[in-house]
């Protein structure tokens, strides 16, 4: 079982693993940190590829999108990759406003997302 | 406070809260603000723009002016009217200069973890600018009724 203060439990999917976040927010200096911490504890294991559903959060700041920068960072430097799904449309603006979804390849759902990590590598 | 910014306004539309450097603290006056708006018809996106811009705001202050220093404090005043919200924030740090802030959208700072606060407030705020050479940013977002028209 998860530790009940993390923001986010893990799951394994065929391979990949799908961080889910289980809050509506992601708004409180604990809840950021413990989000970050998690998504980086991935990147200890050498090419894990990682889905991270943001499905059901409304809220977060730019706080949040610093953490998966440096998530995303760690994660390519030890040969995985960190993909997006289930983003709200509020969110997602951010997102584009800040060119992150340029960083980052996004899906509509996890399950896209995850089946995209199996799909031929594109020519 | 309102009556030492550069602009001059009735102070008594405003409301004035000095919240000690504590990002927990920050969600303290939300609740009040967004449901002021939220009485006045302020839409859905527009109540979103205004708490991530004040969150923002409050954030940058606390952590890049007041260094998270606990003895520091963070002016906050804000005034709700019918047409638009004004939201001040104002620190206790060094300043800064808002334009040598690195465009984080830039193809070598896409990887840079931090300076994107400052450009989600311009690009959900009506209107943002800075006096106290930065300790204080001041913001304006217009409600605008169905149709786009403030």
């Amino acid at each position: 079982m998860p530790d009940e203060k993390e923001i986010i439990q893990i799951f394994d999917r065929g391979g990949v693993k799908l961080a889910r976040v289980r809050s509506d927010s992601i708004l409180q200096e604990s809840e950021v940190e413990s989000f970050g911490r998690a998504l980086i504890a991935l990147a200890e294991v050498p090419g894990t590829r990682v889905v991270l559903s943001f499905l059901g959060v409304r809220q977060l700041t730019s706080l949040v999108l610093g953490k998966l920068i440096l998530a995303h960072k760690r994660l390519v430097e030890s040969g995985g990759e960190l993909r997006l799904a289930d983003i709200d449309p509020h969110i997602y603006e951010m997102f584009a406003i800040t060119h992150l979804d340029r960083l980052f390849r996004i899906f509509e759902r996890e399950d896209e997302a995850i089946a995209s990590y199996h799909a031929a590598p594109e020519a | 406070m309102p009556s030492s910014s550069p602009e001059t306004d009735s102070r008594s539309d405003w409301t004035e809260k000095v919240l000690p450097t504590r990002l927990e603290l920050i969600r303290d006056a939300e609740p009040e603000v967004l449901g002021r708006l939220r009485e006045l018809g302020y839409s859905e996106d527009q109540r979103f723009a205004v708490r991530l811009a004040f969150e923002e705001a409050m954030v940058n202050a606390m952590k890049h002016g007041n260094r998270m220093d606990p003895a520091l404090h963070v002016v906050l005043n804000y005034r709700i009217l019918p047409d638009r919200i004004e939201i001040r924030v104002r620190d206790e740090g060094p300043g800064f200069e808002p334009h040598l802030v690195p465009d984080p959208t830039c193809d070598e700072n896409l990887n840079r973890p931090c300076g994107r606060g400052i450009m989600l407030m311009r690009s959900y705020m009506d209107e943002i600018s800075y006096a106290y050479e930065g300790r204080e940013v001041c913001m304006v977002k217009y409600r605008k009724r169905e149709g786009g028209s403030a």
